[in-house]
């Protein structure tokens, strides 16, 4: 199948050569075109064009405007993608952009999935993302093909916009519980203990978890150097308090950490790993 | 002086009137025309659009609801070419974009000030309105004759945005400041005290604040008509965590009351008065 990928950062170059290896021909479009490296890639110069060459489409892009632009703008997708193809949104964005730019496709016949996927760069690279879908359910089965060459755990979330809603609230909860295993680790130094002990021996417990596992060793290493940038999840703070505002749910402990990634990106520490979050506490 | 007013609802209505009144030759506009009569009764010329409303005026005041209504008809006041006009608007919005529209209104010869206001209806009818302006001293000087009819408190903040900003650093005190009361008053009922005591022995000392004697005095009459309504005071209150999101700024104790507003649009509370949080406290310790 002839497959379209816009967005080859760290996330999306590995994902693309998956896709190629699994014997799919490839076409890519960059803003930037020297992102495009070495690709084994037909190169396209403007999304439009991108969209009149492939069956379906991947996007992995950074804000909701950029999505938008893409998607809906001059020279964008909806220009040339033919009715009965499909566009896959693996970015992260507001839930509401997925469902609006999923409407305007639908007015063309253009399918589209909001397809998040949660794994970090790691999860890319071994093919084991989580990816959470919203969209139509027989428009997934279509392309799951292409899923199975990107993650193991592929969920039919629920119509557009729900697979937006389960990636926020992936967000909410990791960065929760990064701010838990940091305040952990702050307290047991603080109390004159060895970090590296206690989260050895909270690993057998209840509180045993992925982000203790893996951020608390970052942690107890003080290796700060990226693993996720903190800047993305500071990003995707503004879309879950802006989705939980619309709702009228009250999210009391998403905004405190909220404050706390604020507090991180002001002392330039955006592009280091979430774990900072540590060190935002020894500031304080 | 000649004055285009934009806007003419609960804060602007009396704004505008008290214009007429402090003797300025008033134009007004309102996407209701109905809303306008009261206004016309009074005296004021009408307008067919926000541009009309600008042209051959010296200052032009707009007091509409949220960002996109003000940028539209300023729009519209930019587009009757009136070079050398000052535009107001003391709607509360963003401070960014209120540096924004400032920018637009440049490009066409418009100098801008944002004055956004403290002190609600009941000021606004007074004539006692806070007034926190951002724009330069020289459109200030120009707007101050029109501010000081409707307002005591007049400062000038700062360059454009700074009034927005002063707004907002008004909407986290006032904010917190009504949380406070209430959980201080939750706190004394839960315990079995009276917070009618309680308020009366903690006005004399440095909890005093008019916040603790009027607000407080209405929570304890249980009068929880507005006012200011609480979805409003969520709006604002989003403006200043969007801010501070996008500045990188730690703001833990508004985060916190921004929440419990949040809280109330999302039980029903929106339309009474912010002090009603009062009862969303209630409800969460089991004491409604």
């Amino acid at each position: 199948m002839r497959v379209g990928f816009i967005g080859l950062g760290v996330m999306g170059r590995p994902m693309a050569l998956h896709l190629q290896r699994a014997g799919h021909e490839l076409a890519v479009w960059a803003r930037r075109p020297e992102s495009i490296g070495d690709l084994p890639a037909r190169v396209c110069a403007t999304p439009a064009e991108l969209g009149r060459c492939c069956e379906v489409v991947f996007t992995v892009i950074t804000s909701s405007a950029d999505v938008e632009a893409v998607a809906l703008g001059r020279e964008g997708l909806c220009e040339g993608m033919a009715a009965g193809s499909v566009l896959i949104d693996c970015s992260t964005i507001a839930p509401d952009t997925a469902r609006q730019v999923g409407t305007r496709l639908a007015e063309k016949g253009i399918h589209m999935l909001d397809a998040p996927v949660s794994g970090g760069a790691q999860g890319a690279i071994d093919a084991t993302l989580a990816i959470m879908v919203g969209g139509e359910a027989e428009v997934l089965e279509r392309v799951r093909p292409l899923l199975n060459c990107l993650g193991k755990r592929i969920v039919h979330v629920g119509p557009n916009g729900a697979g937006q809603v389960a990636k926020a609230c992936n967000q909410m909860i990791m960065v929760a519980a990064i701010e838990a295993a940091a305040e952990a680790m702050r307290l047991v130094t603080a109390s004159g203990v060895d970090c590296a002990k206690v989260r050895q021996a909270l690993a057998g417990g209840s509180a045993a978890s992925r982000v203790l596992d893996v951020m608390g060793e970052r942690m107890v290493r003080r290796d700060f150097s990226a693993g996720i940038e903190a800047r993305l999840h500071h990003k995707d703070f503004g879309l879950v308090l802006e989705a939980a505002r619309q709702s009228g749910v009250p999210v009391p402990l998403a905004a405190v950490v909220d404050q706390q990634l604020n507090a991180l990106m002001a002392q330039g520490w955006g592009r280091d790993d979430t774990s900072s979050l540590l060190r935002v506490l020894e500031k304080l | 002086m000649k004055i285009g007013f934009i806007g003419l609802g609960i804060m602007g209505r009396p704004i505008a009137l008290n214009l007429i009144k402090g003797g300025h030759q008033v134009t007004v506009w309102a996407r209701r025309a109905e809303s306008m009569q009261p206004l016309l009764d009074a005296g004021a010329k009408g307008a067919a659009s926000p541009a009309e409303a600008a042209r051959g005026n010296e200052l032009v005041i707009s007091m509409v609801a949220d960002a996109p209504d003000v940028a539209e008809v300023m729009r519209g006041v930019a587009s009757a070419g009136e070079s050398g006009l000052v535009a107001v608007d003391m709607s509360t919005i963003a401070p960014a974009a209120a540096r924004r529209i400032g920018e637009d209104l440049a490009a066409a010869g418009i100098d801008f000030i944002d004055a956004p206001v403290s002190g609600g209806e009941v000021g606004a009818i007074a004539g006692t309105l806070s007034i926190m302006a951002g724009g330069s001293d020289a459109a200030f000087a120009k707007a101050k004759p029109a501010f000081e009819c409707m307002g005591k408190n007049i400062v000038h903040v700062g360059a454009s945005g700074a009034g927005q900003v002063a707004k907002a650093a008004n909407q986290i005190v006032t904010g917190m400041g009504v949380l406070a009361v209430a959980e201080a008053f939750a706190f004394a009922a839960k315990n079995g005290v009276d917070s009618a005591k309680v308020r009366e022995a903690l006005l004399g000392g440095f909890a005093y604040s008019k916040i603790l004697e009027n607000h407080g005095q209405r929570m304890l009459d249980r009068n929880f008509k507005p006012g200011f309504k609480s979805w409003m005071h969520e709006k604002d209150l989003n403006i200043v965590m969007q801010t501070a999101h996008e500045l990188g700024l730690c703001l833990p104790g508004s985060a916190a009351t921004a929440q419990m507003f949040n809280a109330m649009v999302g039980s029903g509370l929106g339309e009474e008065d912010s002090i009603a949080v009062l009862k969303l406290l209630e409800s969460l310790s089991g004491q409604a």
